[in-house]
């Protein structure tokens, strides 16, 4: 186990290399001057002293190695375009709100998901079955943005209970981390109901039974557990993603996380920026995916012996 | 990555739909608020505190590195600058009690007030303003709005000195600005400028406190770290999140200041931003609302419409579309008004010159071009095309891809067609579209779209555009007649005499004989939203700067 966790590590560096080399690449390609903002030329001379600054004007190589050694050292280097801020404040700023933002919302889709698909599994075939299914399979197909917008417009707007954007006390969090939770809820029923129901079937489950075993118990223990194996599957990238693709919502209640950042960095062309947030993204879906390999082996012995 | 390639379409999508739900609720509602407060009169309220969207996080906030609108505002407000600029834009005294521009133009001279504190208890000197003004010439700290400067002798040779060849300081040193003692700043300019002073009114201008820049470097920004001198102080900066400005009882004029607290909030999303509005959680809205919002938010007593230095306008690029007759019947086929009216909805004014109205004296200046109607003149533009030697039917008009600047183009495509032409619409996304143009400029480019928004308050900040060697000058139009105007009017001090050459510039572009090497569209305005209760003393000048001080919570 000790030696397959040290092996995908010691893998993420070149995958980060490559990661690296094709924003790098790629950021070069789609043009434009992250000196330049508005319609107005930049003078030559403003021009050449900006580029000198921020080592704009140096070879190809020589700046992927400044990100290379950048990422190394954990220190990203200057924004090119917010000025007096560099990568790394940038990221100790807003990575938290973004990183609190998604686990809400995960929190949200796992204690509503789950239980929800349990009950639609048990109750099999009858109306509540049916209603927390149809629920799920709509909501699992509405896209977070227009959960937010009818939040906004029936909670915050009409209703007058909540604030409308901000991220300042709870009252600000609750509807942002619903909209963004509200997907990945859906999604988390109807995997517990489906491998529930299977696992249900399972001999195993039988045989509990006949030795006298209470339902709740066999529930609780044995088919509970064998259940959640799809939904850590699922979880793991559905972490990385909801706390990188929030971008939406955080635009729609003005969420100071690092989605905006991410975005508008692309757009204005801070080299800077896009590379040392497309490296932390990298890490956390790479760390993501490690997580799930771990706890595979935790809630299923039988693929731990097999990488042992 | 494909769902960070898609999320920018999404977020229009957003908005449309936010539009959809959000259409229906708010007339009531703010028609009703209208009624109460508009009778109330004017008797300040109890609580002078108001909550302001700036709509975006002002980039930096060093009076050396801010170039946008936020940033000027926000500086504006906790910074004394030399010069202000009053309502008809006319320089009054700021941080300066006096000044003085000697009889050739050349030397210009500001007396500072003696009372004048930094938020540190030092002094306001002569000194700081050479020290911030060098440091932002300076080629190490890579100031964008360094060239601002240029107007003063040895600026640009300074800014342009490589720190690992040339000897920079000396440079610095020959830089002419000089404080005579502590509170007399004197200024030489390569030749007489005659907005050299409204020029003082912009942000890059102020001084700056070196001891704070010296202890905490690039973060001298920061709220905790900041030493300001003006009417308000940084209170709190959370970045992309808020800012916070309280009234700073020590500043000279202190005793005028009403409000004691200007919340700023920065939300970017139109439609968020006007949600946060009609739940009063802001009290201005200085973010345009969506186009879309427009016609339902203009019924509301809360809406404002600011006008402002800036023209939209269609550039040719004047070697394809060689005959100007082509090119002036072009011009004549857009309904200009329609747009305004249809498309982009903001109350802007059809554009009939490249100077934008409010500008100084605009009334001289404007050509009234008679090739640029606010209605469309089809018959007479049908005309002018029949007798184009050799007309170019199929073009290619590049834009931006923005939403309204797509809009616009359509109408526009329609309203060529009915000359024969046929136009195809390519759109880029902004950066790249910048880089495309040029300079130097793109042959394959036939007419494309830009803005420009004035930096400053004099006609030349447009006019230059058009000149041979203008970086910003797109269309390959090089006239010498036209250049001889422009440089001309540079060293003509009196305003009069000076408005009549830049009245004969525009006439070169614009007038009967005009070589029409761009089409003027409209004059920019800016939408926003204001709650009664400030609406009457928050005012916008044409150069989108607020005056804080100026501002009264009424009861």
């Amino acid at each position: 186990m000790l030696k397959f966790i040290v092996r995908r590590i010691f893998w993420t560096i070149p995958v980060l290399l490559v990661v690296i080399f094709l924003t790098f690449t790629m950021m070069r390609q789609i043009g434009g001057n992250p000196f330049r903002h508005s319609e107005r030329a930049v003078p030559e001379a403003v021009q050449r002293n900006l580029e000198r600054k921020f080592h704009v004007d140096k070879p190809w190589y020589t700046q992927y190695a400044y990100y290379v050694k950048g990422v190394a050292t954990l220190d990203l280097g200057p924004s090119l375009v917010l000025r007096g801020q560099t990568v790394n404040d940038i990221v100790k700023e807003h990575f938290p709100k973004s990183i609190e933002l998604g686990v809400y919302a995960f929190l949200f889709a796992l204690v509503v998901g789950v239980p929800l698909g349990m009950i639609a599994a048990l109750k099999h075939n009858t109306s509540v079955d049916y209603g927390a299914m149809f629920f799920s399979n709509v909501f699992h197909a509405v896209p977070s943005f227009l959960v937010a917008t009818l939040l906004i417009y029936y909670i915050a707007l009409k209703g007058g209970a909540l604030p409308t954007s901000g991220w300042s006390t709870w009252e600000h969090k609750i509807m942002p981390s619903i909209a963004l939770g509200f997907a990945p809820m859906a999604l988390f029923a109807r995997l517990v109901r489906g491998t529930m129901l299977e696992t249900l079937q399972q001999d195993y489950v039988r045989t509990a039974r006949a030795k006298g075993l209470r339902y709740r118990r066999v529930v609780g223990l044995h088919v509970l557990r064998n259940s959640l194996i799809p939904v850590v599957t699922a979880a793991g990238p559905l972490l990385g993603y909801i706390i990188t693709g929030s971008f939406v919502i955080e635009l729609i209640f003005n969420i100071p996380g690092i989605g905006q950042y991410y975005v508008t960095a692309v757009n204005a062309r801070d080299y800077s920026v896009v590379m040392g947030l497309t490296v932390l993204l990298s890490v956390i879906v790479i760390v993501a995916n490690l997580v799930v390999d771990i706890l595979y082996g935790i809630l299923d012995p039988r693929t731990r012996d097999a990488r042992a | 990555m494909r769902n960070k390639i898609r999320w920018p379409g999404l977020a229009l999508l957003v908005s449309s739909l936010a539009l959809a739900a959000g259409g229906c609720g708010g007339d009531d509602e703010a028609a009703g608020t209208g009624a109460t407060t508009e009778g109330g009169g004017g008797a300040p309220a109890a609580e002078q505190v108001i909550t302001v969207n700036w709509g975006t996080e002002p980039p930096s906030l060093d009076p050396g590195l801010a170039t946008d609108t936020t940033s000027a505002n926000i500086l504006l407000n906790i910074m004394d600058p030399l010069v202000r600029l009053d309502k008809d834009l006319k320089p009054v005294p700021g941080a300066a009690e006096s000044f003085e521009t000697s009889e050739d133009g050349l030397t210009v001279t500001f007396k500072l007030r003696d009372d004048l504190k930094w938020t540190n208890g030092d002094p306001v000197t002569a000194q700081d303003f050479i020290y911030a003004w060098k440091r932002t010439v300076s080629p190490e700290l890579g100031a964008d709005y360094a060239y601002q400067f240029y107007g003063i002798v040895g600026a640009q040779e300074y800014n342009s000195c490589d720190p690992k060849k040339d000897k920079c300081a000396a440079l610095a040193d020959k830089m002419g600005v000089k404080a005579l003692d502590d509170k007399t700043l004197e200024i030489k300019l390569t030749t007489p400028q005659p907005w050299f002073l409204q020029q003082m009114a912009h942000h890059s201008f102020l001084a700056v406190n070196k001891k704070a820049v010296d202890q905490f470097g690039d973060k001298w920004t920061e709220a905790a770290n900041m030493v300001s001198n003006g009417p308000f102080k940084l209170a709190k900066w959370q970045h992309n999140s808020a800012i916070d400005l309280v009234k700073d009882p020590n500043w000279r004029d202190a005793a005028s200041v009403k409000l004691t607290r200007v919340n700023g909030r920065m939300i970017s999303d139109g439609v968020t931003a006007v949600q946060a509005f009609e739940a009063g959680e802001t009290d201005v809205d200085a973010q345009p609302p969506p186009p879309d919002e427009i016609a339902r938010l203009k019924e509301t007593p809360e809406y404002v419409q600011y006008p402002s230095l800036g023209t939209y306008y269609y550039g040719f690029n004047v070697k394809n579309i060689s005959d100007v007759k082509q090119r002036r019947a072009m011009s004549l086929a857009i309904p200009r008004q329609s747009i305004i009216d249809n498309v982009s909805q903001g109350g802007q004014l059809p554009a009939n010159g490249f100077t934008p109205k409010g500008m100084p004296g605009f009334d001289t200046i404007n050509p009234a071009s008679k090739w640029s109607p606010a209605d469309a003149d089809v018959e007479q533009a049908k005309q002018l095309m029949s007798e184009v030697a050799n007309p170019k039917k199929a073009i290619t008009l590049y834009i931006n891809d923005s939403p309204g600047h797509r809009d616009i183009a359509v109408a526009i495509q329609a309203a060529w067609s009915q000359l024969g032409i046929k136009t195809t619409i390519k759109q880029q996304e902004f950066a790249q579209f910048l880089e495309f143009l040029g300079p130097p400029p793109n042959q394959s480019v036939d007419v494309y779209r830009l803005g420009w928004i004035g930096d400053y308050v004099d006609a030349i900040n447009f006019l230059e555009l058009w000149t041979c060697e203008s970086g910003n000058n797109n269309t390959n139009y090089c006239n010498k007649d036209y250049d001889a105007k422009i440089e001309e009017a540079r060293k003509t001090p009196d305003n009069d005499a000076r408005y009549a050459l830049y009245a004969e510039a525009e006439d070169i572009l614009f007038g009967d004989n005009g070589d029409m090497p761009v089409i003027p569209i409209y004059f920019y305005t800016f939408p926003g939203l204001e709650k009664l209760s400030v609406k009457d003393t928050f005012e916008f000048n044409l150069l989108s700067q607020v005056d804080l001080t100026k501002v009264v919570v009424a009861g």
